[in-house]
């Protein structure tokens, strides 16, 4: 296969792996405008995130050009955007007035 | 583009020929599930009913079953009750039998107390729909536009190829099935919450925009007032395992299945279109809710796309089997591991969008072709076992 994952729209800072990343791989990453290549510093499974340049703790993750969510510490360029580091920004039950337990 | 159909009255045409029974209070749900057993032809929609619900609530379900009942794929409706007259008025048979009977279609009434007994109703339910199904038979498909056609999907299970492949291959489709003239809806509101703005902005009427953001709103302050982290409750722990971190990239992958036209019109649950071209349905995304839901606004054919990374590697059962009662509920993915590990329930595969064979575009079109082909009287894998899920129709609660 010609690519390894793909970014989605031109804003977007992450891209989705079509095939298994292994860390210490350099992928290739197809894009609105060609291909880039994007070394991976952490295993990014099959349909999952890769970040496609370092993102700051705060900053709005962006997928096929819209907020999906929010970088809840900082993420280094080809690492794994999931859970762990991102959070959602919707429906936040937890976060409202008398949320919890 | 043509299908061949089951001529209805009202200039209607079915993909399928069934002989429907209601039970329309739950007291006759063990007659209706003994009816349709014995019966071929026959389905019947078995819920929990109607009993310590509110009266919008008992009209949801009453919607329900007239809308599964005059969708075009129905040839004939027995309606089981306790007695005329009986229970509450929203699910009193006769009412419920009169609705139907304006879609022009054959519908009989029986009770146990006219019947005489549980059992007798159970003979005569029997001898009814033998009855039908006879005279269904004699109806003949015929080749008409696909402009007759009204499908509905739902998406499932969805992992990192959804949004990128499946959804996208579906929207295709819809897209070309709507430039054909037919129709299409899409629903589950809990995940356009992320995506509202965007469809808000493809509505043609300002007031379908309106209530389609205000359901947004209304969902999102539901799962607010839980005070869970709706992360904890949607997406699921399987789209989680499969990649989708937020609710808010799950909606965005899910919209795709919504194409690119126009939405001509955002409806309550379980009603039918007035017009032609895409809509949205206020609905409950769970699989054995919204197929029924989607075939009671009018869908003859209903389309499950699922991801399904995360399910078991061999044969794995499917999240819904047959749970759309009078329409095949047809099983696509776009993700080529999923088919490769569940080809007895899959019935189309858009995997080689991801592995770089096909463009989106080619395979909304093969998608396109195979959906004219299940609404022209090809079974889907589902429709070849004898069994259904239970149904949970969309409550809005509480109860008392």
């Amino acid at each position: 296969m010609a690519f390894q994952a793909l970014k989605l729209h031109n804003d977007d800072n992450v891209a989705p792996m079509v095939v298994e990343g292994e860390q210490g791989a350099i992928i290739t990453v197809q894009t609105p405008e060609g291909s880039l290549p994007l070394a991976l510093v952490s295993r990014v499974p099959y349909c999952h995130k890769a970040a496609l340049r370092p993102i700051e703790a705060g900053e709005i993750i962006v997928k096929y050009g819209k907020p999906i969510g929010r970088a809840t510490t900082a993420i280094p360029a080809g690492a794994h955007v999931h859970v762990t580091n991102t959070e959602g920004m919707r429906g936040r039950g937890d976060l409202a007035k008398g949320g919890g337990n | 583009m043509e299908f061949y159909g089951y001529p209805r009255p009202q200039d209607q045409f079915g993909a399928r020929n069934h002989v429907l029974v209601i039970p329309c209070t739950r007291v006759c749900n063990i007659a209706a599930s003994r009816i349709t057993q014995y019966v071929y032809g026959t389905t019947t929609v078995i819920t929990t009913g109607e009993i310590g619900r509110t009266s919008k609530d008992r009209e949801r379900l009453a919607r329900l079953f007239i809308g599964l009942a005059q969708n075009p794929n129905t040839y004939a409706t027995i309606v089981l009750g306790a007695r005329k007259g009986f229970g509450y008025k929203e699910v009193e048979p006769v009412r419920i039998a009169e609705e139907i009977a304006t879609a022009g279609k054959p519908v009989l009434v029986l009770t146990v107390e006219e019947a005489g007994g549980l059992e007798r109703l159970v003979e005569q339910g029997i001898e009814a729909a033998r009855r039908f199904v006879a005279d269904a038979s004699k109806v003949r498909r015929q080749l008409v536009p696909v402009s007759y056609l009204t499908i509905g999907v739902k998406c499932g299970l969805s992992d990192g190829t959804s949004g990128i492949a499946g959804n996208p291959a579906f929207g295709n489709a819809t897209d070309r099935l709507i430039a054909a003239g037919g129709t299409a809806i899409f629903s589950e509101t809990v995940e356009i919450i992320g995506a509202e703005h965007d469809l808000a902005a493809r509505c043609v009427d300002p007031r379908d925009a309106a209530r389609l953001l205000e359901m947004a709103v209304q969902t999102e302050e539901a799962a607010k007032a839980t005070g869970e982290d709706i992360r904890t409750i949607n997406p699921l722990p399987s789209n989680i395992a499969a990649g989708l971190s937020t609710l808010e990239e799950k909606s965005l992958g899910a919209i795709a299945k919504a194409g690119t036209m126009p939405i001509q019109g955002v409806l309550e649950y379980a009603c039918r279109p007035k017009k032609r071209g895409l809509h949205f349905m206020d609905g409950w995304m769970s699989s054995y809710s919204l197929p029924m839901s989607l075939a009671a606004a009018g869908c003859q054919v209903t389309i499950y796309q699922l991801g399904g990374e995360d399910l078991p590697s061999n044969d794995p059962p499917m999240l819904a089997v047959n749970t759309s009662v009078v329409a095949p509920l047809m099983m696509i993915t776009g993700n080529p591991r999923t088919a490769a590990k569940a080809p007895r329930s899959i019935d189309f595969s858009s995997g080689k969008i991801i592995t770089g064979e096909w463009s989106v575009s080619q395979a909304g079109e093969e998608l396109f072709q195979k959906i004219v082909s299940v609404a022209s009287g090809e079974l889907v894998k589902g429709e070849t076992i004898r069994y259904a899920d239970p149904l949970e129709p969309f409550f809005l609660g509480p109860v008392f």
